[in-house]
């Protein structure tokens, strides 16, 4: 019998023989290095990178299984060597997290730990590249959580994830073009599963668990590392003539609703039924309402045989054929057994999201900035500007669609203001305004939002950025005025500076310049410029170039926004 | 001052900014990079939104014939910073050596921020 819980000192153990197992097999790892670039040392890397953490688990061991992994995870950080290596060392803290606190761990809570340390490695990487240990760690942690509930002990569970990070190993080529070229799996990838493979073996020799030995992964010349059978599994899981169950169904039974006497609600009477219809069965019962997720070739009969138990809501049924490149995600579930939505399928991202903290809601003009609130976070952006004010009921129903806790509203425009801080008296959300006057305010705010401060730190953060910015637009004059000592004559442009009129000329570069001018202050190192709807292309050539020339300490970015009236905004940091 | 590699059938003129977007696109994809910085020590909207402008935080520079790249990145909290640089200087050197066959001397990084997630 293997353990159901593993402690520190089985951590360690564990921890050792991972080791052991890579150290022997460094030069299998090297051979196969060709990501990022191909020096052939990330099995070296990793190697000194898990000694080094090994090591340390040897000079100051716990029995405390978060003590021993907080232990592990400042070794390998201290020994970090190499990309692989880094990584490495942000998986392990990650774990190290996601059991501080537990002096032993059952199946769930080590898959969970390992889910945590997949996420705290993909935070530090800006654009991460599939096909690598990342992948190869992410596919196998998944895995981990879908299967930890039905693992006995830890050695059941490292076998699945053992198994899986293999399968993802061996897709890797397909994914990064460089291995394919070469006909090589990813080196690091490769390098963590020999860790979990040496884990794996530490857990049976304690155990004594009369299981199989594991698979040698392949070894030898990098080709051989390519098992061409192995390659053809993983493919032909995508191929769509072998999908035997074609439609993915899912739906929830509401039990009692329509209920028949001879058809009493029995779990495991349920199940049976169900699996005789198709496979990847799932039936998650809690007294009143029944999930059930099936992939079958006759949707219709399962949800005619399920309606003898009840209504039936939230169904959805997919064609897994039209989506046979997404099957693999598909068969996974998250522990709690709802789907993992796939990430191309918004609708069904939605459905399951979870409420979150915070939200945003901003009200712009023009199909850049909107694109440029949405990359940057805001959830819906409300079209409005100077001439077309959204209504107090507009940004009611906005906030309303925000699956958040609290939603910050950013009126962009001093008209607006009002009518959002009279949204906050009638939304069913929490509504915090940020007096934004401008698009630039708006941007600012945004930016100093952090996710993980609490409310206060947030509001004093965004009103501060809001402050700092400044922000500067150009557009023109519909008639005749005097403002202060600049005489404005219709149809000149007008070049206005937080809201004051600073310029006013017939000429639109001379205006850009004047505002230039008087935006750009000693110390002043950002100009980003969004150009309107009706900017010309050949005026805004020439202002950048004026503006490098007259400025030349000053970094200029660019960016299409589309707004209408102003042909330009800016913003000075 | 662009590149010039002079052959038998002709000229190639390589322009900075060519080198710049290429180093910044290959330092963008070493691990524990969250993103490039600006030359001086500010942050704000323009950095944010400049993701796609790959030369930003790049300085293509000469000094004695010999060719220096600067980077100015920043880095994920908890990763270890030294060996993070180290990995962008050597996928730096090696992508610009593959793609553009150019020999750089030296690939100096220089951490302008640390971004905690948490």
């Amino acid at each position: 019998m293997s353990k159901r819980f593993i402690n520190g000192t089985d951590f360690s153990t564990m921890v050792a023989a991972g080791a052991e197992f890579l150290a022997a097999r460094v030069q299998n790892v090297n051979a196969l290095n060709v990501f990022p670039v191909p020096d052939g040392d990330t099995g070296t890397n990793m190697n000194l990178t898990l000694s080094s953490g090994a090591e340390s688990l040897r000079k100051k061991p716990s029995a405390h299984l978060g003590e021993a992994a907080e232990t592990f995870a400042k070794g390998l950080l201290m020994g970090a060597r190499g990309n692989s290596g880094v990584i490495l060392s942000q998986l392990f803290r990650g774990f190290a997290k996601g059991v501080a606190g537990l002096s032993q761990a059952d199946p769930q809570a080590f898959a969970t730990a390992l889910q945590q340390g997949v996420e705290t490695a993909y935070k530090a990487v800006i654009k991460p590249v599939e096909g690598t240990i990342l992948t190869v760690s992410r596919e196998a942690a998944k895995h981990g959580m879908a299967v930890s509930r039905r693992a006995d002990n830890i050695l059941d569970l490292l076998n699945e994830v053992h198994g899986q990070a293999q399968r993802a190993l061996a897709r890797t080529p397909e994914q990064l073009p460089v291995l394919k070229q070469v006909g090589v799996v990813d080196a690091g990838g490769q390098g963590l599963v020999f860790i979990y493979a040496g884990f794996i073996q530490a857990l049976r020799q304690d155990g004594g668990s009369p299981a199989p030995v594991i698979a040698e992964p392949p070894q030898g010349n990098a080709q051989a590392h390519l098992p061409a059978e192995k390659k053809r599994s993983a493919q032909s899981q995508l191929a769509t003539e072998e999908i035997e169950f074609g439609y993915c169904t899912e739906f929830i039974v509401k039990l009692g609703t329509r209920m028949l006497q001879d058809h009493a609600f029995s779990e495991d009477e349920f199940r049976r039924q169900m699996g005789r219809l198709g496979d990847s069965l799932l039936v998650v019962a809690d007294g009143e309402l029944v999930k059930v997720h099936i992939h079958t070739e006759a949707p219709g009969d399962v949800m005619n045989a399920a309606m003898k138990y009840g209504a039936l809501t939230k169904i959805k049924i997919e064609n897994m054929r039209e989506q046979h490149t997404h099957i693999l995600e598909q068969d996974e579930y998250s522990e709690d057994g709802s789907l993992i939505p796939a990430t191309n399928n918004p609708v069904d991202a939605a459905e399951i999201a979870e409420e979150k903290a915070y939200g945003f809601v901003a009200i712009a003009a023009g199909s850049g900035i909107s694109d440029i609130f949405t990359s940057i976070g805001v959830d819906y952006v409300l079209s409005g500007g100077q001439t077309m004010n959204p209504s107090t009921a507009d940004i009611v129903e906005a906030v309303n669609r925000v699956r958040a806790n609290t939603v910050f509203v950013l009126p962009n425009n001093s008209n607006i203001i009002l009518a959002a801080e009279q949204a906050k008296e009638l939304a069913q959300r929490n509504i915090e305004v940020i007096r934004t006057k401008t698009m630039q305010q708006g941007m600012a705010a945004l930016l100093a939002f952090q996710e993980n401060a609490d409310l206060s730190a947030n509001l004093d953060a965004m009103r501060r950025a809001v402050q700092q910015i400044r922000s500067g637009q150009v557009t023109f004059a519909v008639r005749d005025s005097q403002f202060a000592d600049i005489t404005i004559k219709e149809g000149n442009y007008l070049a206005m500076a937080e809201n004051q009129i600073v310029a006013a000329s017939p000429d639109l570069l001379a205006v850009c310049m004047e505002l230039m001018q008087k935006m750009i202050v000693n110390g002043d190192e950002m100009v980003t410029v969004f150009t309107g709807a009706d900017a010309d292309e050949d005026v805004t050539n020439r202002m950048l170039a004026r503006i490098k020339e007259q400025f030349p300490e000053v970094e200029l970015e660019v960016h299409f926004g589309g707004q209408p009236l102003y042909f330009y905004l800016f913003s000075v940091e | 001052m662009p590149i010039e590699m002079a052959g038998e059938n002709g000229k190639i003129l390589i322009s900075d900014e060519v080198i710049a977007v290429v180093a910044g696109s290959a330092a963008l994809d070493c691990y524990g990079l969250v993103g490039m910085s600006s030359r001086k020590l500010k942050d704000g909207i323009a950095e944010m939104l400049g993701r796609e402008n790959l030369g930003r935080g790049v300085a293509v520079r000469r000094e004695n014939d010999m060719l220096h790249i600067d980077l100015y990145v920043i880095v994920s909290y908890g990763t270890k910073i030294s060996e993070v640089a180290h990995n962008i200087q050597l996928k730096v050197k090696y992508v610009l050596n593959e793609i553009v066959g150019l020999h750089v001397d030296h690939v100096n990084i220089f951490v302008q921020g640390v971004r905690v997630s948490r």
